[in-house]
């Protein structure tokens, strides 16, 4: 999608256009959480990360 | 007109408000209908009873015109008032029923408005499974169907007690709509379909001969079993199956190379024709074809040939050259090959086209050259991902993880697992299967492929079989119909008693074996010609057996009946106040509760002389449904009805913290109760193939747990516009834009994108340099 910015006349690419988020729901993939029934959202929306910090150095973080 | 002050009755007002004349005989039919049902047989009776609803409708009714609820009312009160008390309570319980009849056709015709005119956005209905589109034409036709069909069901095929424990919450009967119709999944042997060609059922395709056709037939397989059955489609063995398709290529392009290398060396002008020749005279002199990992006699007796007519040094450069060609040209169609399959699988449809076949795709452990190469080139086709680089969502991969054959270093198939690793961290797939778990390790035979744990999707897994125990294989079975407890509930009416609790447990799974036997039933007395493809071309395990004609029940007793469940964390925190994750007790009560399952399960198997297990339950449309008949009837109690969903299976909840390791540790001996299937998830943060060894170290914490199935999630977000995939917080990490927002060309082409941005190339378009990255990055096939 092309829109002008006005003041520099230039051309602006991706005005209303989302970002894909792939989630796996229950065992298969899903390319957008708009697909997903109320209670999976739900669920989602919750889930928190695992850390895996006793045996190797990645970032650990809940953010549940 | 009758004398006196009251006023005949001429018409009543029906339930939609329109008027219809008043007959009288409709209420004696009714009377005496309903004293028949309770044994009586006198119609004058009932007539006389008619009469009497008519006078006290005259004269309680006054000028008004009477509704058909006060008639029914009154014909009750007659009923009782004149002592004809089992009448009036078999009158009552038809009215009911039809009251219940209406109300539900009123129902399904609310949930159709629904279907019709509001968005899946809006609709929960629609969302029901998140594959299917529901906004589409046909997605909504399907929708209809199912809504219909639960209905219809429900009301004339359900005995009504499962009709009533399912309406209620107690169970769910998965699949409703499919009832009286199939089952759910199979595991595709691609091997024996392919043997002498297949027919769809629309038209009839011969043997494959190369690796091309081998792809685009197991895509056809799947699609055409889809359409046969509810659930999801898999091929236990792709890796096997499509190596003789690598084979067939291999060979035809060898003598494809030698012929021009004939021309080009030998001078030969019709190198054409001579390559075929000597290829057929080798072939046959040897018993061989040439092959990808060379070294079975072929090379040496075709130089030996092509030595009659030229000289050593021709015969070394013909040789090298057609070995060279065959060996790069076979990488590249065998990478197109594998391709071109991931792309069928995201976009062929099934279902009137609503829905993309639910794929899933076995392999690991095949150690022949060309079962390798196809292993590599699938993974690397997943890694590049679908047309702008987007990650495929189908098929399911399924990485098999062996000690002995691809575990350790030194493994034949080591390589292919640490590949595996590496894509499922970009990808989220393959997710891996573990043949050394116990459980799975019991049935394996070593050269024996069919033994090797085959899963399907979402976690189903089928292996004995009570009803031939020489036939405790993958190949050609799968689940027939499943139906889970509701948990929480149980242990929410329970109190804490936990004797009750089992008491009850119990008797839900006398329930559920008896739909589960009932639906078999059913299952059963369909026919061959009702699965053209699954039965009529033999994929099911001994339908090749059976005529056109046959019912199918002798050989869908190699299915599983089967059992599942969600919410085990929400049941403890009801029964105990923790959950396993948190609590060591919680864990022994858990395992207690879910070996008992089992149990019951392993003895309705003896029982019944049918394969009955245990599933850890893939909730989707079910994980928001219990909980909300929960909360309305128990209200919002904390740790249990307070959130929008149940717990998966016997997942520990994914709003708990707890480690990777420790996770895996709690949930692995569920896996080994739960012999109809099962999944353990582990949620990675961050960016993981930045750290494939911290990957590698979870998967094979699951394997030496003894997890049967376990896959690793992490996001992979993508921003459309400058192709980055990764991980995209507010703002995109690559051209800074945030969700909607645009972005200056200037900047995206400061980056290298949108070189050639014109006119004609307005909109957003992949990343270039994304699609650049699409090369396939070969492994050393290892030469044996």
């Amino acid at each position: 999608m092309e829109t002008k910015n006005i003041a520099a006349q230039e051309p602006m690419i991706g005005e209303g256009v989302g970002f894909e988020r792939i989630r796996r729901i229950t065992g298969y993939l899903v390319g957008t959480l708009d697909r997903f029934n109320n209670g999976k959202r739900a669920e989602e929306h919750d889930r928190v990360k695992h850390s895996v910090s006793s045996c190797c150095s990645m970032r650990q973080e809940h953010t549940a | 007109m009758r004398e006196g002050f009251f006023f005949m009755i001429q018409q009543i007002v029906k339930r939609d408000g329109r008027m219809a004349p008043f007959e009288i005989d409709k209420i004696t039919n009714a009377i005496f209908g309903a004293a028949q049902a309770s044994g009586g047989q006198d119609h004058d009776m009932a007539q006389e009873l008619a009469e009497q609803v008519e006078k006290t409708l005259e004269e309680t009714a006054g000028t008004e015109t009477p509704t058909v609820e006060q008639v029914q009312d009154t014909v009750e009160k007659v009923l009782i008032e004149s002592g004809h008390a089992r009448t009036a309570k078999k009158y009552i319980l038809y009215r009911n029923e039809r009251t219940r009849v209406r109300e539900m056709n009123t129902r399904l015709m609310k949930v159709y408005e629904d279907l019709t005119f509001k968005s899946s956005l809006e609709n929960d209905v629609k969302r029901e499974n998140a594959n299917i589109d529901g906004d589409t034409a046909m997605g909504t036709m399907l929708k209809y169907g199912s809504e219909g069909a639960k209905q219809f069901y429900e009301m004339f095929i359900l005995d009504p007690a499962h009709a009533k424990a399912h309406r209620e919450g107690d169970i769910h009967i998965h699949d409703l709509d499919f009832l009286t119709l199939t089952t759910t999944c199979c595991q595709i042997d691609l091997l024996k379909l392919f043997r002498d060609g297949f027919s769809t059922g629309h038209g009839f395709l011969r043997e494959p001969n190369d690796i091309r056709s081998y792809s685009a037939l197991a895509c056809i397989a799947i699609q055409s079993n889809q359409n046969d059955q509810h659930g999801g489609q898999s091929v236990p063995n792709f890796d096997y199956s499509m190596a003789p398709g690598v084979r067939k290529t291999f060979r035809k392009l060898f003598r494809d190379n030698l012929a021009k290398a004939l021309e080009v060396f030998g001078e030969d002008d019709n190198n054409e024709v001579d390559a075929r020749a000597l290829t057929e005279r080798v072939e046959q002199e040897t018993g061989k074809w040439a092959c990808l990992a060379g070294g079975n006699g072929y090379d040496e007796a075709m130089a030996k040939v092509l030595s009659e007519t030229l000289d050593e040094k021709t015969v070394a450069k013909c040789m090298k050259f057609a070995r060279k060609y065959a060996d790069k040209e076979t990488r590249k169609t065998t990478y197109q090959a594998m391709e071109a399959l991931v792309h069928n699988l995201n976009t062929m449809h099934s279902r009137a086209g609503a829905q993309i076949p639910f794929s899933s795709l076995n392999y690991g452990t095949d150690t022949s050259p060309e079962g390798r190469l196809v292993m590599e080139q699938l993974l690397l086709a997943t890694e590049a991902g679908l047309g702008n680089g987007e990650t495929p969502i189908f098929p399911i991969h399924i990485f098999k993880v062996k000690e002995g054959v691809n575990y350790n270093e030194g493994d034949p198939n080591y390589d292919l697992f640490k590949l595996a690793c590496r894509v499922s961290a970009k990808r989220m797939f393959p997710n891996f299967s573990f043949l050394d778990a116990p459980f799975n390790l019991q049935y394996y035979k070593p050269g024996h492929p069919e033994t090797e744990v085959g899963y399907m999707g979402c976690r189903t897994r089928v292996m004995s079989n009570v009803c031939d125990p020489t036939r405790e294989i993958t190949y050609g079975r799968g689940n027939l119909s499943f139906t889970s407890v509701n948990l929480p509930r149980i242990a929410i009416r329970s109190h804490g008693d936990l004797d009750w609790f089992f008491e009850d447990l119990d008797r839900k799974i006398d329930l559920v074996i008896d739909q589960l036997l009932d639906r078999f039933r059913i299952q059963c007395g369909k026919r061959v010609r009702n699965y053209p493809f699954l039965m009529g071309e033999g994929v099911w395990l001994d339908s090749e057996k059976l005529g056109p004609d046959d019912e199918v029940g002798e050989v869908l007793k190699h299915g599983t009946l089967t059992l599942g469940f969600i919410g085990l964390a929400e049941c403890l925190k009801a029964l105990i106040g923790v959950h396993h994750g948190e609590s060591d007790e919680a864990q022994n009560l858990g395992l207690e509760i879910v070996g008992h399952m089992r149990q019951r399960m392993d003895e309705a198997t003896e029982k019944y002389h049918l394969n009955f297990s245990l599933i850890a339950t893939p909730a989707e449309g079910l994980s928001g449904r219990f909980v909300k008949i929960d909360r309305e009837k128990y209200g919002m109690i904390p740790g249990v009805t307070d959130r929008d969903y149940y717990t998966n299976s016997f997942h520990v909840p994914v709003y708990y913290p707890i480690s990777a390791f420790e996770k895996i540790a709690r949930e692995a001996p569920y896996h080994e109760l739960t012999n109809g299937g099962h999944i353990s998830y582990i949620e990675l943060d961050g960016d993981p193939t930045q750290n494939l060894e911290a990957f590698e170290a979870v998967v094979r914490a699951m394997k030496e747990a003894g997890i049967g199935y376990g896959a690793i999630n992490h996001p992979i977000d993508r921003d459309p516009v400058c192709g980055y995939t990764g991980i995209i917080g507010e703002v995109c990490p690559r051209c800074g834009r945030r969700e909607g927002e645009g972005v200056p060309l200037s900047k995206l082409q400061k980056l290298g994108l949108y070189k050639n941005y014109n006119s004609t190339t307005i909109g957003y378009h992949g990343d270039p340099a994304e699609e650049a990255d699409r090369q396939p990055n070969a492994l050393k096939i290892v030469k044996k």
